[in-house]
């Protein structure tokens, strides 16, 4: 006598639905390097903004110990050619390098993301004239043009960011406009002009949103070259004015000193290498996320 | 492969960077001359001295006229005028040679940039997984977040410390011809093209990556061709088309990059003598020089375009 | 279609030399997944003879074209060859160095894939890549393979061969990128030419030209042929035997008249059964197999076509059947075989067949 048995037929497992966000959120927490790049950042930013209520020393004080002092327990990084602490330079300097990083990108992001959508969406005359904007700037060397309008108007930290953003938007606006391009072509698009979306709403509402996973790695890894950009114009003389410190300066001061006192140069040069490195990290660790193409 | 489209793409593109170069110098230009005080009035000359003075650069004139003398100068002279700062000196000469200067610095640093670069990536791509990659890999992006001058100034340190034949801090360049010291340009070079060999080789491991993948290799593996054969003849050429699309900003990369390098060791090119004039009010030369530059980044641009155009025959203007 | 007719095809197949020059055993390839092994192929042996033209049927995911890549070895990470032989004269192509079956590769086994589009170097020039096939395995100095490449390309008819071979793909239509590829695969004078889905890619009437041109160099070349397709009218129109396989396995193998007409597996039977029908009555509905593809990381326990069978019984669900030979020179892997379907379960007037619907065992039955 045969056991009583169900007819059960084995039904396929249905994938779990996941969204892009959520899977994204995943595949980041996987990525080591982006988790320890997070951390660190979490890290600067949290010395940033202690360094605007209290440094060890005032970084503008001229003399608290010898000059060129080396580290010592007093001064955990020494002091530079003018017996200025450099730890609590270095502190302030990472408020510079955030700003600067932070500040130019989304200044390029509110310049670059509608021109990019308008010239990509709308295409004909309006995109022949965004390109060859877009194209005669990408001609213009950019460190010579940055230094040339921070001499011409001045050195401060707000110049240094507009002078960044004027050489540097198209990247966001070419990505914005590439983006909105292949957008425009879905069918989704279509729904919605079929639906009488206007064309407001067709931008910020139904192209952007498509486009934000690149964006937000453009943007996150546009920090970094705005940092280091910053890093190099400073470095040549027309950053930011002492006494206010920025890494890129204070490389300069320590690079003059390099035989006797390397530790002046150290600190900062580390300081820009980790920052830049943990950047790009997370930025890639982003795109890798963001890509639902991308490999194991 | 030259086709006649070709040329007429040749011929707009140049007549676009003419554009861009007249554009961006006017605008710097304007910019530049609205500046208060300039060479000639830091010497605190007087009276009548300074009106010839003025006179003859031609200052006492309204701007336009200023700029259209300057545009015509180029165009049909070449001639980019004549230093504020060292009366008798012309501009154009003197960049030519710093040119030849930079070009020998920056062309060491793009045959780093792509020989490193390209080696590495491939390697990297063909052990895929293998602790090399995963150090080649990590050390690109190490390689390519660290500014060129703290490379540089690392590259000091330790060779500085260990090896006597350099001398750290500022470097000097034997002016005695072109054939500069391979050992005195090596480190400037090394510094300008390491983050770039970094990018370089990044690319290009994903761009073989990718290309390994294709059928097309499948079928040149179907048909009994050596690894080897594969990767170089079947593979690399594909995967370079991505390469070549950074060229362009990557050759700009190292121009403007040089500016720093040359700063930082004290070599007598381009980048150098632009700093210097801006901290001299020399606004002549920063003029010429930037005029320069301006060409400069619009020829690297065309002469990636039409790489394109070897490379990939898909491609055809 | 073709001069030769089904019956004179078939004659040609039983005056084969009995034989084979390849020899599949048991061959098992599987996928590395986080989840586990997923056995494309599993156990899989079929004999192919010298100058036939070998049918291997299929849908999506049933192992026929991991089967064709296994034989040459090109299965690519994370997939790895498992177990089993292919012998080919006195050698088993699992088990030779990479050096050997890089020579056999191209020279005594060619192999071309579906879409010539993507199969070909759209950098390289065309007749280069022919010629290249000739030059790794040293069969011709470049003048020689590049004549040689030129006569190629006329033998598949492309027309102005000379100045063709010379275009690069992406100058060439996609018929005349396949008959590059075919020719590619022919450079040798291979004994065996596997096509993977040749025509899936082209136009209907690419696809007829292909064919013919497939069946009369089958002819006068001898090349044996191993088609690989999901396309049962491909099969009937080029084949003399053909293999049906499903869930990484074979579940039927014979004469293609045979099996045309009288197909033992349910599975070929709906296979065959699914085919539009240009006559077919207007109101009657698209017959199509119920179900899924199964999951090779599980496949279903007993005969993995059970899920999806109008005609399975109790014995179905939990033993895995074995093939056997149901007429001469047909062999299939079912517990009840078509013959026993139709004779006592009417399966020439089902209307419905959704699983189980003939037998009786519909999902969710007990039995008793």
């Amino acid at each position: 006598m045969a056991t009583a048995a169900v007819v059960v037929d084995a039904q396929p497992i249905a994938p779990e639905q996941v969204s892009l966000w959520s899977d994204a959120w995943r595949r980041l927490r996987r990525n080591r390097l982006a988790l320890v790049a997070t951390i660190f950042l979490t890290f600067l930013v949290v010395v940033a903004l202690v360094s605007l209520v209290w440094t060890p020393y005032r970084m503008s004080e001229i003399g608290v110990t010898q000059t060129y002092a080396p580290p010592s327990s007093a001064h955990l990084l020494g002091a530079d050619e003018l017996g200025r602490d450099l730890l609590s330079r270095l502190m302030v300097g990472a408020q510079v390098s955030l700003v600067v990083g932070v500040g130019t990108q989304l200044l390029v992001l509110a310049v670059g993301v509608p021109i990019g959508l308008l010239a990509g969406y709308y295409r004909g005359w309006l995109d022949s004239v965004v390109s060859f904007i877009i194209n005669v700037f990408y001609g213009i060397p950019d460190i010579l043009v940055a230094m040339i309008m921070v001499f011409l108007l001045g050195p401060s930290l707000r110049n240094i960011i507009i002078a960044i953003v004027v050489t540097r938007w198209m990247d966001m606006a070419r990505l914005v406009r590439g983006q909105a391009f292949s957008l425009r072509e879905r069918e989704f698009i279509e729904a919605a002009r079929a639906a009488g979306a206007r064309p407001l709403k067709m931008l910020f509402g139904h192209l952007f949103p498509n486009a934000l996973g690149p964006i937000i790695v453009q943007a996150t890894l546009g920090i970094p070259a705005a940092i280091l950009f910053e890093a190099f114009l400073s470095f040549l003389g027309v950053g930011v004015q002492p006494p206010t410190p920025s890494w890129g300066s204070m490389a300069n001061e320590g690079v003059a000193a390099i035989q006797y006192a390397p530790h002046m140069v150290i600190a900062p040069s580390i300081a820009l290498s980790l920052t830049l490195m943990a950047f790009n990290f997370l930025g890639d660790g982003l795109r890798d996320a963001l890509d639902p193409r991308s490999r194991r | 492969m030259f086709t006649k489209g070709t040329l007429i793409y040749i011929a707009q593109r140049l007549v676009l960077i003419g554009f861009t170069v007249v554009a961006v110098s006017s605008v710097v230009f304007v910019g530049i001359h609205r500046l208060p005080g300039d060479a000639l009035l830091s010497e605190r000359l007087r009276g009548q001295a300074y009106q010839l003075l003025v006179h003859h650069y031609g200052l006492d004139q309204p701007l336009i006229v200023q700029y259209w003398n300057f545009a015509v100068g180029v165009i049909t002279r070449g001639d980019l005028g004549e230093s504020l700062v060292n009366r008798g000196l012309k501009i154009t000469p003197l960049v030519l040679h710093e040119l030849g200067v930079s070009a020998e610095v920056g062309g060491l640093a793009l045959v780093f940039t792509i020989g490193l670069g390209l080696v590495l990536g491939v390697f990297a791509a063909v052990r895929q997984n293998t602790w090399l990659d995963y150090v080649l890999t990590t050390t690109s992006v190490v390689g390519y977040s660290m500014p060129n001058f703290v490379i540089a100034a690392f590259l000091i340190l330790v060779f500085g410390v260990w090896l006597q034949n350099v001398t750290g801090g500022t470097f000097f360049y034997q002016l005695g011809g072109w054939r500069g010291d391979f050992g005195q340009l090596w480190l400037p070079a090394f510094a300008l093209g390491f983050p770039y060999a970094s990018i370089v080789a990044r690319l290009t491991r994903a761009s073989m990556l990718e290309v390994i993948r294709q059928d097309y290799i499948r079928t040149a593996r179907a048909k009994g061709l050596r690894e080897r054969v594969i990767i170089v003849r079947h593979a690399l050429r594909n995967a370079l088309i991505p390469v070549i699309t950074i060229l362009a900003p990557l050759v700009i990369g190292i121009i403007t990059g040089s500016v720093v390098i040359e700063n930082f060791f004290g070599i007598p090119g381009l980048g150098k003598e632009f700093a210097q004039s801006i901290l001299n009010r020399d606004y002549a030369i920063v003029i010429g020089v930037f005029t320069m530059y301006a060409a400069m980044v619009g020829l690297a641009n065309l002469l990636v375009d039409l790489a394109y155009v070897v490379i990939d025959p898909r491609i055809r203007y | 279609m073709g001069c030769a007719t089904r019956s004179t095809r078939a004659r040609d197949a039983r005056k084969e030399l009995a034989n084979a020059i390849l020899s599949v055993r048991n061959l098992r390839t599987q996928f590395k997944t986080d989840a586990g092994p997923v056995k494309a192929v599993d156990g899989v042996s079929f004999d192919l003879f010298p100058g036939e033209s070998l049918g291997i049927v299929g849908e999506s995911g049933s192992g026929k074209s991991v089967t064709a890549l296994s034989i040459l070895r090109l299965i690519p990470d994370p997939g790895r060859i498992v177990g089993g032989q292919v012998l080919f004269r006195d050698q088993d192509l699992l088990q030779v160095s990479d050096e050997e079956i890089r020579e056999i590769r191209g020279r005594d086994i060619a192999m071309i894939f579906q879409d010539p589009q993507s199969s070909l170097n759209p950098v390289l020039r065309t007749g280069f890549q022919i010629d290249e096939a000739m030059l790794a395995h040293k069969q011709a100095n470049s003048r020689t393979a590049h004549e040689r490449t030129v006569s190629l390309l006329k033998k598949v008819r492309i027309p102005a061969a000379e100045s063709r071979a010379k275009d690069y793909p992406h100058q060439l239509s996609g018929g005349m990128r396949q008959r590059a590829m075919i020719a590619m695969g022919l450079a040798n004078s291979p004994q065996i030419l596997i096509a993977d889905e040749p025509t899936t890619a082209l136009d209907v009437t690419v696809q007829a030209q292909i064919l013919e041109l497939l069946a009369d160099l089958n002819r006068e070349l001898g090349t044996a042929i191993m088609m690989i397709t999901h396309n049962m009218g491909v099969v009937a129109g080029l084949c003399t035997r053909v293999i049906v396989m499903y869930a990484g396995q074979i579940v039927e193998q014979g004469p293609v008249d045979q099996i045309f007409e009288s197909p033992q597996h349910p599975y070929t039977w709906s296979l065959l059964r699914s085919i539009p029908r240009v006559d077919a009555l207007r109101h009657e509905r698209l017959r199509s197999i119920e179900g899924m593809a199964p999951d090779l990381l599980r496949p279903p326990k007993g005969c993995r076509f059970h899920p999806r069978c109008p005609f399975r019984i109790e014995k179905c669900l939990v033993d895995e059947p074995r093939l056997e030979e149901i007429h001469h020179g047909q062999i299939a892997s079912c517990w009840v075989t078509m013959d026993r379907a139709r004779a006592e379960m009417k399966a020439d007037e089902l209307r419905d067949i959704s699983p189980g619907a003939a037998s009786g065992l519909r999902p969710g039955e007990i039995i008793p």
